[in-house]
């Protein structure tokens, strides 16, 4: 019979207008406002109506998602008053050599005294106009210490000015990196041997290696 | 495109193209071998992860004449599978989505189509760090293995938080969501009077005309000619695995619907041999040697291909031993099939070229490169 087809699509129409109203039924009509609500919602199981209500609930992004990246910085109560806010970049350039579209702008820092190169860098700019979130810099970084962000609200009333971003602005405690990405974090620890930044603990290695060979010493002299 | 018209059939019809051109081609010749890797993203947006499958072959294939050269581990090329046979069907939701919603049925079944792509989009965003711009894989491998659990952190900035385990989420996804969506979309649309009195007859590509156009993908196996680069010229883990080449032979737009309903159900069958096969490999390398940021490629030429949702797509590379390739290429599926739009509209009635260009499955990024 002519017809038979759109009625059998309609049917289908139908069922899903009836099972948008059937989960709100089934939540009480709370269905935007209980929290166990949600994962249910945005998951394999969900039927029904499958929008997030952006403005007013934000989906958490997961760990490795990828937005303009940060510097990471030691954080700012370091037990170590030296290393407070000290950068982990050592401005050693492969982040800006890797980058595809060439975005990122390092200075190398000098001590003023001597003239010599310190493993800090004095400026770093990225153009966030520029750079397309594609994770290379994160991912040959051989110190840790450049990292992809999950703040994707990035719009501002000047495009001309406030798009490039310099250091302090890219600037961000190495608590916030554990915050966003706690496995990944631990997995890179654990790469390193420490939470600390690798030279620290190249560091701390040498000081206890030194301070064994002293008690060594001191015991054979007993 | 432009068209000549008598009333309101069409006399001639000519895509214009270039209007989205970026110098693809030339930046790859600039970059260098693992910064292309992002590029290939943005030729076909909708399939970033198979464009990478083809992109890391082709290089891989140049690495292979050199002297230490790892080729990418077991459980690399299965997750590789994973992903490409998820953004087929990704892709062809979409493209059964947008041909529906050129026919005027417009959004509701888009949206149908859409729910399914965000949940394989969910896992992809999980996985390799973005929904559409994945920049997944590596020569040698991937870039990282699949997340134990798809957990997402919550901020200050946004707090909805879901976490689920990856292997169950994918078991779920794939033996019961999917197939239920493809069923549902062939009983909604196949039957329709609307869709088949639209469709049927419409933009006939004859099987000498798809050959001489040298037109790939659904709209060549819509035309009778059961080619498909997985079977034709088997790559990764393709031969092992067992699945069927959709053909359909009378050439319109109809079919070319069928043949991409037919295609997703075929990834489905891939899909689920794929996943014993990952619980197999678990926690084998996923990748081959350590990853470099400057690679050693000696000299040579190599031609990757593979069969992407559109069709075939090609990555023609020369290297002359230095950092960057010397002659970088893209055959793209999507250029090479439009231009047989004009032999498909010529006769038909111009509300039907929407729909006929709505069947090739274009996507502009990959058009003008």
């Amino acid at each position: 019979m002519y017809g038979q087809g759109i009625l059998r699509g309609l049917k289908v129409t139908f069922q899903h207008i009836f099972e948008s109203y059937m989960d709100d039924i089934r939540w009480n009509f709370r269905r935007y406002r209980s929290p166990e609500a949600f994962p249910e919602r945005q998951g394999v199981a969900a039927r029904g109506v499958f929008t997030v209500q952006y403005p007013e609930e934000k989906l958490a992004v997961p760990e490795r998602f990828r937005f303009i990246p940060f510097l990471v910085v030691d954080n700012y109560d370091h037990p170590d008053e030296e290393r407070r806010g000290h950068d982990w970049c050592t401005s050693c350039g492969i982040c800006a050599k890797v980058c595809p579209p060439q975005c990122i702008w390092i200075v190398r820092g000098t001590n003023p005294e001597t003239g010599r190169p310190v493993p800090e860098p004095e400026e770093f700019y990225i153009d966030i106009d520029i750079c397309m979130n594609c994770g290379l810099c994160a991912e040959f970084c051989p110190f840790d210490a450049i990292k992809m962000d999950h703040d994707y609200e990035l719009s501002s009333y000047d495009r001309t000015s406030a798009h490039i971003y310099n250091k302090q602005q890219l600037s961000k405690e190495f608590r916030y990196w554990q915050s966003i990405a706690p496995t990944t974090a631990e997995e890179e620890a654990n790469a390193r041997g420490g939470w600390e930044h690798k030279d620290v603990l190249k560091q701390q290695a040498k000081e206890a290696k030194a301070r064994a060979k002293a008690e060594q010493a001191a015991s054979d002299t007993d | 495109m432009v068209a000549t018209l008598d009333g309101e059939t069409i006399e001639q019809l000519q895509p214009v193209m270039g209007y989205l051109h970026r110098n693809h081609e030339k930046i790859g010749e600039r970059n260098t071998y693992i910064m292309n890797m992002p590029f290939t993203d943005r030729l076909d947006y909708f399939c970033s992860l198979s464009n990478n499958l083809g992109y890391a072959p082709a290089v891989e294939n140049l690495l292979a004449l050199g002297k230490r050269y790892e080729p990418p581990t077991y459980r690399a090329e299965v997750i590789r599978v994973l992903m490409v046979e998820l953004t087929r069907i990704l892709n062809h939701m979409v493209a059964v989505g947008f041909l529906l919603n050129d026919m005027g049925a417009y959004f509701t079944p888009m949206m149908y189509a859409i729910t399914e792509r965000e949940l394989i989009l969910d896992f992809f965003e999980a996985a390799t760090g973005s929904r559409m711009m994945c920049n997944y894989m590596r020569f040698g491998g991937v870039f990282k293995d699949l997340p134990e659990r798809m957990r997402s952190e919550a901020s200050l900035l946004n707090d909805k938080v879901r976490d689920e385990n990856t292997i169950e989420y994918l078991r779920a996804l794939i033996n019961e969501r999917l197939p239920r969506a493809i069923d549902q979309f062939d009983e909604y649309l196949t039957g329709s009077e609307i869709v088949t009195n639209r469709c049927m007859g419409v933009g006939v590509l004859t099987q000498a005309d798809a050959i001489a156009y040298s037109a790939a993908g659904p709209v060549l196996r819509a035309s009778g000619v059961p080619y498909d680069v997985r079977r034709a010229d088997p790559y990764s883990i393709y031969p092992d695995l067992d699945f069927d080449v959709a053909v359909r032979y009378h050439g319109d737009v109809y079919d070319r619907y069928l043949v991409r309903l037919d295609e997703m159900r075929q990834s489905i069958r891939i899909l689920k041999q794929i996943l014993p096969l990952l619980d197999e490999t678990e926690g084998q390398p996923f990748f081959a040697g350590s990853p470099k940021y400057a690679l050693r490629v000696p000299a040579g030429e190599s031609y990757g291909r593979v069969e992407n949702p559109k069709g075939e797509l090609g990555y023609y590379v020369v290297s002359d031993g230095g950092q960057n390739p010397w002659r970088y290429h893209v055959r793209a599926p999507s250029f090479i099939n439009l231009t047989a739009l004009e032999k498909m509209c010529v006769g038909q009635k111009v509300a039907d070229t929407v729909i006929i260009l709505g069947s090739i499955d274009i996507v502009l990024g990959e058009v003008d490169r």
